[in-house]
């Protein structure tokens, strides 16, 4: 396989999970905070703007951080490179490039999905709320994993999808924890009930609100949703069952058994995976959530410059 | 999900893809689409006279005509719907941006009889396998000029002439694997002639094939109604004679299309074709010349490459032979090629056979290569690096058609008769400038067949051109049956390029005559 085309299937499967994602968070955290609006309690929408990273940006472009900026920005601007909009764009595009090696399914699933994205009117869906618009997104995301893992034959093209899914998924979860712990600590006293409200709104937003109160007994406790979301060797939106299938897919391209690495991508997905199996969450908040989320961002930096360096780039001979 | 849903779907333009409620008048019961259509003149491929088609349109005609305007505007949409899905669109750089367009699809087919088309078939072939002569011999024995059939310097003034492949011999003598000859069809008698010859990097072959596929999911019932032959067979004869070019042998032949990349305009067709064949679609970057070998950079590391089909021109190839700018190709390419470790098709250098100055000399390459007369007529060309024939053209240009040799897509060109006095005077003084860069013929008024008129929501005539695809295996030349018919879908245009409101047709070759 050209490493330009694996390159490619590891930037599409991630540009359609950072849309999904971002799609989950604004949707779900959106229609909170406007009941949050209601109580008389300012809305932080900051939040969503560091998790997409882009706080920055956005003050550049808005004088005034409140819902109907947020959600203009984070979906549709063009001018915002993580815009859910651009996102699908960008995945299409990288699909584009390798439309001979995928499906033609894939080619016209993904390619619709682009189509129907730019077709919204920004102001309607505004006046409309996120809804309609986000649960759109989220699941042609879905119908394009499945379409994939339909048509597309499971050799190591398939594998770079699920590298790259698997990748951006670990580190939005890990953003997403983060960025949520921080605002509880930073925030005013708030109301238990409030608290409460904001712990269901990070379950929903990955999906694991149901799955959660199977496991655990109410009330929802901050730590438990931690646990949940860093640990869980099931849930297919936590930290632990990601970077678990980031160190599948990397030995499923190389070839490499158990206790093994061929390379540094892989050893250092597999030193991941291993502390993820091991680690409790009591000891995670005795030495610092947030040191510890950040690590983990840092070893998922590491682990996508060496897949880029063993298998994506080569040196310019001289 | 059916892709249809999603459009309906999205807000804000919700319906703009649903079926069409178009309000068209519906006219007499038995002419439909076709009220009031006329023929204007020109050579009608459809009508003999209004309301009376040839023999071989007859089914067709009574098929439409039936159809209500309305239904026949839900197809339409349909079918273009389809096309954007499949992302089979071209990207046009008007607006700086590089927009996508759809490459708009007439329904109405063209249809060729089988008699006629036996004709254009041995026509083409005669002249691919003449244009091939040509080239062997420009690079190499160059017999042609010591018998004195074609100015030396006529032919190395083309801007497509390349000194660097003079005397390099390529694989089996091949030059022209795929050729694209336009033709045009004579207004009064309907016959064929050669308005230009592509044997560079001809495009538009997979809009023929897509084109037939959408055909027979739309109106199926009209495609029942004939025995058309079929065209999807190019890409495993085209796969066939790249792999015959392996100088590793067929065997183990690692065998890629190169593409200048995504923002080329015929990228969809590059991806298409590669996909069809099973060959892997590569950009310059992919590849590395190492030690006079061509590799490409694999997850695996270094893997040869024996065959290119390069979809990217001449002087963008090899930044060390050609132009130093260019990102496009790969440095050392040419080397590679010379010492025949890497086969390329086309050939380089085959621009200077498609110059269109050289166009004029064609019938003569026929004869002097073949002995033999040529079947398919040429357009008669004034030459303007040849005083006398200067002369006749500034005499006459509000009556002539003049076109810059170098250029293609329908840039580059005066239409003398549609043209004001100021325009004309432009061009007269860049003609004196550099006759070289000039030639000129008479106006042809192309045949034309009923097109859609999405405005006014019924059929008219259209203008139409026709490019077959010619593939030449050393031996014999194979043209896939019919070709692409481009058409002029404005009123009263002459101009069938894409970039300029064109649009194209299924064209229907028979297995009989009817």
């Amino acid at each position: 396989m050209l490493s330009r085309i694996a390159e490619s299937l590891f930037w599409l499967a991630r540009y359609i999970e950072r849309a999904e994602g971002t799609s989950r968070i604004l949707d779900v955290n959106y229609h909170m905070l406007l009941e949050q609006s209601q109580q008389s309690y300012r809305p932080r929408w900051e939040p969503l703007l560091i998790m997409a990273g882009e706080e920055d940006r956005f003050r550049k472009l808005y004088d005034e951080v409140n819902g109907a900026n947020v959600f203009e920005f984070l979906a549709f601007r063009e001018d915002n490179p993580s815009s859910i909009v651009q996102c699908v764009a960008k995945a299409r595009e990288n699909a584009r490039t390798i439309r001979d090696r995928i499906s033609r399914e894939m080619w016209e699933d993904i390619n619709g999905l682009y189509h129907m994205a730019i077709r919204y009117i920004p102001e309607e869906e505004i006046a409309a709320g996120p809804h309609r618009f986000c649960d759109k997104i989220k699941f042609g995301a879905h119908r394009f994993h499945g379409v994939t893992d339909a048509t597309l034959p499971h050799d190591e093209g398939w594998e770079f999808l699920r590298i790259g899914r698997a990748l951006e998924r670990a580190e939005m979860t890990a953003r997403l924890v983060d960025v949520q712990y921080h605002n509880l600590l930073d925030g005013p006293p708030a109301e238990n009930a409030l608290d409460n409200h904001q712990w269901m709104a990070v379950l929903r937003s990955v999906g694991a609100y149901e799955a959660y109160h199977r496991q655990y007994h109410p009330p929802i406790e901050p730590e438990k949703v931690a646990e949940m979301l860093i640990l869980h060797s099931q849930h297919p939106h936590s930290i632990r069952f990601s970077a678990t299938d980031v160190q599948s897919g990397l030995r499923a391209v190389s070839g490499s058994g158990r206790g093994s690495y061929a390379n540094e991508a892989e050893r250092l997905a597999g030193r991941l995976v291993e502390r993820l199996n091991y680690d409790r969450i009591g000891e995670i908040f005795h030495q610092g959530l947030h040191g510890y989320l950040d690590d983990l961002l840092r070893i998922c930096g590491l682990i996508g410059e060496d897949i880029a360096r063993t298998y994506f780039y080569y040196a310019v001979v001289a | 999900m059916h892709p249809i849903e999603i459009f309906v779907d999205a807000p804000g333009k919700a319906g703009c893809y649903s079926g069409g409620m178009c309000a068209t008048s519906v006219g007499m019961a038995n002419m439909g689409l076709f009220e009031g259509y006329d023929t204007g003149g020109f050579y009608d491929e459809m009508f003999l006279s209004p309301g009376h088609p040839r023999p071989h349109y007859a089914k067709l005609f009574h098929r439409l005509a039936a159809m209500a305007p309305a239904q026949f505007e839900e197809r339409r949409k349909l079918a273009d719907l389809s096309f954007l899905i499949q992302g089979i669109t071209f990207t046009v750089y008007s607006d700086g941006r590089g927009t996508e367009r759809l490459f708009p699809f007439d329904l109405v087919p063209r249809i060729i009889p089988s008699s006629e088309w036996a004709r254009v078939d041995r026509g083409l072939s005669q002249r691919v396998i003449a244009l091939n002569l040509f080239l062997q011999d420009v690079y190499g024995q160059q017999s042609i000029f010591r018998d004195k059939r074609i100015p030396r310097s006529l032919v190395y003034s083309c801007p497509a002439f390349r000194r660097e492949v003079v005397g390099v011999e390529v694989p089996r003598g091949i030059h022209t694997h795929i050729c694209g000859i336009d033709l045009v069809r004579d207004s009064k008698t309907g016959e064929f002639c050669v308005l230009e010859d592509n044997v560079r990097t001809p495009s538009g072959v997979s809009y023929v094939l897509e084109n037939r596929l959408v055909m027979t999911r739309t109106l199926p019932d009209a495609f029942q109604a004939y025995e058309v032959l079929p065209v999807n067979h190019y890409p495993a004869e085209l796969s066939r004679i790249l792999r015959s070019l392996s100088p590793r042998g067929e065997g183990n032949a690692q065998i890629v299309l190169l593409t200048p990349g995504i923002y080329n305009s015929a990228y969809f067709e590059h991806s298409f074709l590669a996909q069809q064949m099973g060959i892997e679609l590569v950009e310059g970057r992919d590849l590395i010349v190492d030690g006079g070998i061509v590799y490409m950079k694999t997850i695996r590391g270094l893997t040869r490459v024996d065959v290119i089909y390069r979809r990217v021109d001449d002087e963008f190839l090899d930044s060390l032979t050609f132009r130093p700018d260019s990102i496009l190709g790969v440095p050392g390419l040419m080397g590679a090629y010379r010492a025949g470790n890497v086969a390329l098709a086309n050939a380089v250098g085959n621009g200077v056979a498609d110059d269109k100055a050289i166009y004029a000399y064609v019938p003569d390459f026929i004869r002097y290569y073949l002995g033999e007369e040529p079947i398919l007529r040429s357009v008669e060309t004034y030459i303007c690096a040849r005083p006398e024939d200067l002369a006749y053209v500034l005499d006459h240009l509000k009556e002539l058609v003049v076109k810059a040799v170098g250029e293609s897509g329908g840039y580059g060109m005066l239409i003398g008769p549609a043209s004001d006095s100021a325009k004309i005077e432009a061009f007269r003084e860049r003609i004196q400038a550099n006759p070289r860069n000039y030639i000129a013929q008479p106006v042809i008024s192309l045949s034309r067949v009923p097109a859609y008129d999405e405005t006014e929501g019924c059929v008219a005539g259209r203008h139409v051109d026709l490019r077959p695809y010619c593939l030449y295996d050393g031996e014999k030349v194979t043209i896939v049956p019919g070709g692409l018919t481009r058409v002029a879908l404005t009123k009263g245009s002459l101009v069938v390029n894409s970039s300029q409101g064109g649009g194209s047709k299924d064209t229907w070759v028979l297995r009989g005559d009817e």
